[in-house]
């Protein structure tokens, strides 16, 4: 039975349609995947249905009445709930602090009844499966349970449908599992769900249905059961549409990196060497110290003990000013707190690095800025207009991309990825595999943290699993397949199998 | 076309400010409107502007400096002691710099070395310097700071602080050819684009490599510098310091003026060439209230409203462009 019905959605933003005729229907106990690239109008849809956004033209039913006069408020009492991409949460606010944020219970003159309050969030934490402690800050739980908490709020309410933008993205594969439980379990107690997510692989596991939306309009609208992860992805991207993103063998040449028994932040006893030229992938589940390793390799973190040589050198005390005149680069994680200067402007986000490394000079020469600019701009595909224009104003990918940019503007010979590809659609990830590779085939050497298989099968010539901070296993290019990673990744491995793989890391 | 409208207004609305209060001035001098009225607004804007340019740099990173308004009466009254005796006004220029810089890099290490925050680290230098500059005074068993009038490069120093270049004040000049300067180093040169990534994203700015701890100290120097430097306009102007009068509220003035000029408090927005109208819109409301006769004790009240409607009409416009 249809829960929701938007038909016939317009919605223009300065005379730019953003959204031309679009539909969408969720029944009840459907879990709807919501598909499509950044900019496909998924976030305008999902704006206008939770009304933050009124649409121009269009119906939207919603247990069957239209609604009309739509708000914030209006979408909340009809029982609307919108678990945003970016988290609500207040770091200096308990636990149950942030659950009852806005709707406390009180009792005469204001007095907060707290032991309720906390009792309550034990129990819906409880309900959920979830294991955080109510009296704890928010701002001491990891980004994944931060998330679990953002979708406990809402799911304690008594909404109908759900709306879930990526909301697994800081989840590890453990909490991802125990989210999907609570979906199913909510969805046959009838309640429906929207879920944006560009990851396939969990589309395919959770979702009934699907819609997917490009440039605006709707594509194709579907049972999930008729169709393939290849068939959406090319619904998504159109024509341009691709899979194979140009891997080739190369030969790597001498060893640039040398990390012996390595320990610092998150990590112990590590033991790599990086040759050059190579493409390496570092992936583990969420806090397995990959990211920490990159970061140390940077100058970003320390080493507490053992030895990094780069380039046969040790670097005491290591800067990420040091890594930088070695020539390495770091693209990293989480664009927006990590990389994206919001008041500089494109011209400006690109050339800071390298400025920062060459300071010599004082001035800036403009003319010549300008013209580096624009081979980089159309070496890296950038879509972006006048280089005046601001960096928040590019999507994800272009502006990840405006960060690569930046490092390669250093000259950098070892690129650090961390997390690339976090929240960039379809079409802008295989551009930056196609890139990775390139710079790969030029002699620059790589190493990428990531946690996603389909980034490592495109694109690793070996790949480094990390289980609590060390590595279990370092396979070869034919050796990665999803299954011997997610193994290596839980420390999964009964001892004989471990010895094999331990004979794997030995040579 | 209309989104380059948005940019051109949203960007230069202090000029809006500054256009709106200077037709209020010609109105309520009326008749008494002359050019020497006009460039006394330079005259007085250039000592309160110049400390305003450092702190323009200071907010613009971020951060902020509650101390100028105690370092400059420092700095005047250590310059005029030392003046006296090396008789020179070169010299003197020179002192009253570096003994700002030296106010300056003091904030600028607890700032930016030690990572304190720089609103009680400033809190706690401003109560320091004053005090420092009203117990020499009080051991010295004197009132003010004043020039020794028998110096032989007495003449030349007040000339220099009330002279005038083609119709126009000398230190006003001055102030303006150190605007241009500073402007130019926040648009076109590295350090001022630091200055800019630092204030807006500090997390990004240092995984770009910039070193912001150096930063945020070379911006505290500067600001020094630039008191010292207003130190120095006033010791010509005038030819005195009064330790417990002299840049009263200077701090909050020059806040008020970068802010004016649409400078973000939050960092990392905002253009320096804007604190020089910022200021001189500042010292408008001055001659204004002056013009209608108004009592001056309501001066600050007036100064407390306008800076209002200059932030409110800063917010409406923003909140109108987020819309």
């Amino acid at each position: 039975m249809e829960l929701l019905k938007m038909d016939g959605i317009t919605k223009a933003f300065y005379g730019v349609t953003v959204l031309d005729r679009v539909s969408l229907s969720v029944n009840r106990g459907e879990v709807h995947a919501l598909l499509g690239e950044n900019g496909a109008g998924k976030s305008t849809l999902m704006n206008i249905l939770a009304g933050v956004h009124s649409k121009d033209n269009g119906l939207i039913s919603f247990d069957g009445r239209e609604i009309t006069q739509h708000s914030i408020k209006s979408a909340e009492q009809h029982g609307i709930a919108f678990v945003h991409q970016e988290l609500n949460i207040f770091n200096d606010l308990r636990v149950y602090e942030n659950v009852f944020l806005g709707k406390e219970l009180t009792g005469p003159l204001g007095r907060l009844r707290k032991k309720e309050m906390v009792d309550q969030t034990s129990a819906l934490m409880g309900k959920l499966g979830v294991d955080i402690d109510p009296m704890e800050y928010a701002g001491s739980l990891d980004t994944g349970k931060k998330q679990l908490l953002e979708i406990a709020k809402v799911l304690q309410g008594e909404a109908k449908l759900f709306i879930l933008d990526e909301p697994t993205t800081a989840l590890n594969n453990e909490e991802i599992e125990r989210l999907f439980f609570i979906i199913r379990r909510l969805k046959n107690a009838g309640k429906s769900f929207i879920f944006i997510s560009h990851k396939m692989p969990e589309i395919f596991r959770i979702a009934d249905r699907f819609t997917v939306l490009r440039n605006g309009k709707l594509v194709v609208s579907n049972d999930i059961k008729h169709t393939t992860p290849e068939e959406i992805a090319r619904h998504m991207v159109g024509e341009r549409y691709s899979s194979d993103v140009g891997y080739e063998e190369r030969t790597a040449g001498v060893a640039i990196i040398e990390i012996q028994q390595l320990s610092g932040r998150r990590f112990h006893n590590v033991n790599l060497t990086v040759k050059k030229g190579e493409i390496i992938a570092f992936t583990g589940l969420e806090g397995a110290g990959c990211s920490e390793l990159l970061q140390t390799i940077f100058g970003v973190l320390q080493p507490h003990s053992g030895r990094l040589l780069i380039y046969g050198r040790s670097l005491q005390p290591h800067s990420i000013r040091s890594a930088m005149k070695l020539r390495i680069a770091m693209v990293p994680a989480s664009r927006k707190e990590n990389s994206v200067i919001p008041d500089l402007n494109l011209l400006e986000n690109t050339y800071l690095s390298e400025h920062a490394i060459h300071s010599r000079q004082k001035f800036i020469f403009k003319k010549r800025e300008l013209q580096t600019y624009e081979e980089l701009r159309k070496k890296l595909a950038i879509k972006a207009g006048s280089y005046r224009d601001m960096i928040t104003s590019l999507s994800g990918g272009n502006q990840q991309k405006i960060i690569l940019a930046r490092s390669l503007r250093t000259n950098a010979d070892l690129i650090l990825f961390d997390n690339p590809t976090q929240g960039i659609d379809i079409g802008a990830k295989h551009e930056i595999y196609k890139l990775i590779l390139e710079l790969a085939k030029q002699g620059k050497t790589i190493i990428v943290n990531t946690l996603e298989m389909t980034e490592i099968q495109k694109i690793a010539d070996r790949c480094a699993v990390f289980y609590r901070g060390t590595i279990t296993a370092i396979l070869n290019r034919e050796d990665i397949n999803e299954e011997r990673v997610m193994l290596h990744a839980t420390n999964a491995i009964v001892p004989e199998e471990r010895s094999a793989a331990e004979n794997e890391r030995q040579l | 076309m209309s989104v380059n409208y948005k940019h051109l207004w949203s960007n230069y609305n202090y000029i809006i400010v500054f256009i709106g209060i200077f037709i209020a001035f010609l109105f309520t001098n009326g008749s008494g409107t002359s050019w020497t009225s006009m460039t006394n607004i330079l005259l007085h804007s250039a000592i309160l502007g110049t400390i305003a340019l450092g702190m323009g740099f200071i907010i613009l990173t971020g951060d902020i400096d509650l101390s100028v308004g105690s370092s400059f009466v420092l700095v005047g009254g250590l310059t005029i002691i030392v003046y006296n005796q090396v008789d020179n006004i070169f010299a003197g220029l020179i002192i009253a710099i570096l003994l700002g810089m030296v106010c300056g890099f003091i904030n600028g290490v607890l700032v930016g070395w030690l990572l304190m925050p720089s609103f009680i680290v400033t809190l706690a230098t401003m109560l320091i310097f004053r005090s420092i500059s009203q117990y020499m005074m009080n051991e010295r068993g004197e009132t003010r700071y004043s020039v020794d009038g028998s110096l032989s490069s007495y003449s030349a120093l007040f000339k220099l602080g009330n002279g005038e270049l083609l119709t126009l004040p000398v230190i006003g000049i001055i102030f303006i050819c150190i605007a241009v300067a500073l402007t130019y180093i926040s648009s076109s040169t590295k350090f001022g684009k630091r200055v800019y990534a630092l204030g807006s994203n500090p997390r990004a700015a240092k995984l770009a490599g910039i070193d912001i701890h150096w930063t945020r100290i070379k911006v505290f120097l500067l600001s020094g510098a630039l008191v010292g430097f207003a130190a120095f306009l006033k010791i010509a102007k005038d030819t005195s310091f009064d330790p417990a009068t002299s840049g009263q509220n200077f701090e909050l003035y020059a806040i008020a003026a970068v802010v004016i000029g649409g400078i973000s408090m939050s960092g990392g927005r905002g253009k320096v060439a804007s604190i020089v109208f910022g200021t001189m819109s500042f010292t408008m409301i001055d001659k204004i209230i002056t013009a209608v006769g108004m009592n001056a004790l309501l001066n600050d009240s007036v100064k407390g409203l306008i800076l209002l409607a200059a932030v409110g009409l800063q917010m409406v416009k923003r909140q109108s462009r987020s819309g």
